[in-house]
């Protein structure tokens, strides 16, 4: 049986936002939290990618050789690749300051239990 | 220079003096002079730009580009790839000239007293602050909503480093709940983003909504309404409706008053900008619309009445900013021209009110390093003009005439009935007399009642930068009470674009 690797990947990247989704809300290790986080995000981007893929597609560089009108159907959509990109510095950016956090509460709190750290105290 | 640059210039250069001010390590009497100039020259800038749009790269659509256009094939040309917008544009009308301006008024008030409260001023505190302003303004002005997407996070990111450097107790936890709840909203926000740019084959909010109008989309298919979905949760996290409404007041009361003044405009502006992009992406089911007003009617409710049974007092401001949230949310959610003007004017008027109670129970805490309402007392006696400025402040956002929030709540109550539903006017009448009643019983526990025998009043002076400000807020409820067609003038353009 031959499966489709587009869906194949929609697939997985749903997957990935499912569980990483479940980590995050329902886990209680904060680094196991953070882990959730990357999986989401990386979902994300994978179903970016998955999206923008296009089947026998070129890369969506114009050469002067190229005729304009053949480039035009060929190329791939190069939208999601720059989104892609965006979102990766964005997701590294995040998750250094979430590591940042976790590293000073750790201290502080001697634990990597979201539920005794993140205790909303009202003050 | 092109005078539509000066769009990007409202981003662009609070974003350089930020990343300068970061560079400034202890040398305090620069950071002041940037900062303070920075502060002053970002609401001007608004001011002095001529409504239209500007293209990033001077990327503009084909069918304007006469150049780039011959000689291409009809393939592109007789195609709707002419009309398309091919690089990031923002757009200015007279709608974000009055948002941007008071969102750089507060940014100023902010700084001011941030600057004149502290003795030797941060760098890093107005590199947040600005990179926060510069988010919310790009938010505002763009009409590329992957570009939102990315103020969205620097917005958020900016937000978190506010509360972390407040120093406050349990800052650091709340940070921490706050950017992973951010970490959720954030992917499900893009993810919706790129169902939309999968669907239409793009992100450009003006030619997703032609693809609609033209047909290549159906608008009601069940792949569009999930894209709705994820951006709605996106929208909620920003502004802090519910679910996130306690994690948003929890923010606000970690933060320094000045960077709760600033935080809460933020989030105004936010609800504002994106609430905007969902009405224009999604306004032709009327499911949305009643999903805004529900929610909206859930924030006004859960807000106001959380405000009541708090004991800090910035927990209660942060509770009823959330509940005069819904208000906006009222407005935009009754989609009529007129709802639509009155929720604007009441976002307007919800950032500076917030604004000035902020600053003006922040002399509390100057005085007494806290903010427990039972551990307060006798602060009248202390400085009575500050405390006449709060109890005029607590008026102003409990709606009483002639100040701002009378008008606007006055014409979202009128926009209610003539849509047919008197109810929502019933609820708003109910719920501003309860937030009246919130905020006195407050007022008089802060203020009024004897000054409990422990409670120590530190020897520092309330600096006159801090009432200045507080007297020019008052000065701007008063004028926009008076003469609200100054504000909804500018922004019935815009609600009337969104019927």
């Amino acid at each position: 049986m031959v499966v489709d690797s587009q869906l194949m990947s929609f697939f997985t990247a749903g997957s990935l936002v499912v569980i990483g989704i479940f980590a995050a809300l329902f886990l209680d290790n904060l680094i196991k939290k953070i882990i959730g986080l990357a999986f989401l995000a990386d979902g994300v981007n994978l179903f970016i990618i998955t999206m923008g893929y296009k089947p026998g597609g070129i890369v969506y560089i114009f050469l002067p050789d190229m005729v304009v009108s053949n480039f035009a159907q060929t190329a791939s959509y190069p939208l999601p690749f720059a989104l892609v990109l965006t979102n990766i510095v964005i997701g590294a950016s995040t998750l250094a300051v979430i590591l940042g956090l976790v590293i000073i509460l750790n201290k502080r709190h001697g634990s990597l239990s979201a539920s005794k750290i993140l205790r909303d105290k009202g003050e | 220079m092109n005078a539509n640059a000066l769009i990007a210039v409202m981003v662009i250069l609070p974003i350089a003096s930020a990343l300068f001010l970061n560079l400034l390590h202890k040398k305090d009497r620069t950071i002041k002079i940037l900062a303070i100039i920075t502060a002053i020259v970002i609401p001007i800038i608004p001011l002095l730009t001529p409504y239209g749009s500007h293209f990033f790269g001077g990327y503009v659509p084909l069918a304007q580009n006469a150049t780039l256009a011959q000689g291409l094939p009809s393939l592109i040309t007789g195609t709707q790839l002419f009309q398309f917008h091919p690089g990031v544009m923002y757009v200015f009308t007279s709608a974000q000239q009055l948002m941007v301006f008071v969102l750089g008024l507060i940014t100023f008030f902010a700084i001011f007293t941030f600057l004149n409260e502290t003795k030797r001023p941060s760098g890093v505190y107005a590199f947040l602050m600005f990179m926060g302003t510069a988010s919310v303004s790009a938010i505002l002005l763009s009409d590329d909503i992957f570009n939102i997407f990315v103020f969205f996070e620097i917005a958020a990111l900016a937000q978190v480093g506010i509360i972390v450097a407040s120093g406050i107790k349990n800052n650091y936890e709340t940070a921490l709940k706050y950017i992973l709840l951010g970490n959720i909203a954030g992917p499900l926000l893009l993810l919706g983003i790129v169902i939309l740019l999968g669907v239409t084959g793009n992100v450009n909010v003006t030619d997703m909504i032609f693809t609609f109008k033209q047909g290549y989309v159906d608008p009601n298919s069940p792949v569009i309404l999930m894209a709705l979905a994820l951006i709605a949760f996106g929208w909620l996290y920003a502004s802090g409706l519910p679910p996130f409404h306690t994690i948003k007041s929890a923010v606000y009361s970690k933060a320094l008053p000045h960077g709760a003044a600033l935080l809460q405009a933020f989030s105004v502006f936010t609800l504002v900008a994106i609430g905007i992009i969902i009405l224009r992406l999604f306004s032709y089911n009327s499911f949305t619309n009643i999903a805004i007003i529900g929610i909206s009617v859930i924030a006004m409710i859960l807000g106001i009445t959380m405000a009541i049974v708090q004991t800090d007092y910035k927990r209660i401001l942060g509770y009823l900013a959330v509940g005069e949230l819904g208000y906006i949310g009222i407005g935009l959610g009754l989609g009529t021209a007129f709802g639509i003007t009155a929720g604007l004017f009441q976002a307007v008027n919800e950032a500076i009110i917030t604004s000035f109670l902020f600053i003006g129970f922040g002399t509390v805490l100057y005085k007494t390093r806290t903010s427990n309402t039972r551990k307060l007392g006798g602060m009248m006696y202390v400085n009575p003009k500050v405390a006449l400025l709060v109890l005029l402040a607590g008026l102003a956002m409990a709606g009483v005439p002639p100040l701002n929030a009378f008008q606007s709540k006055l014409m979202l109550i009128q926009a209610a009935i003539q849509s047919g539903l008197p109810e929502l006017g019933i609820i708003m009448i109910l719920l501003s007399i309860v937030t009246f009643m919130t905020f006195m019983k407050a007022f008089y526990t802060i203020y009024m009642r004897p000054k409990p025998k422990e409670l120590e009043i530190l020897d520092n002076k309330i600096p006159r930068s801090t009432v200045i400000s507080l007297v020019a807020l008052l000065i701007i409820c008063i004028i926009l009470g008076l003469f609200p067609q100054i504000a909804t003038n500018s922004l019935q353009t815009l609600a009337a674009g969104l019927v």
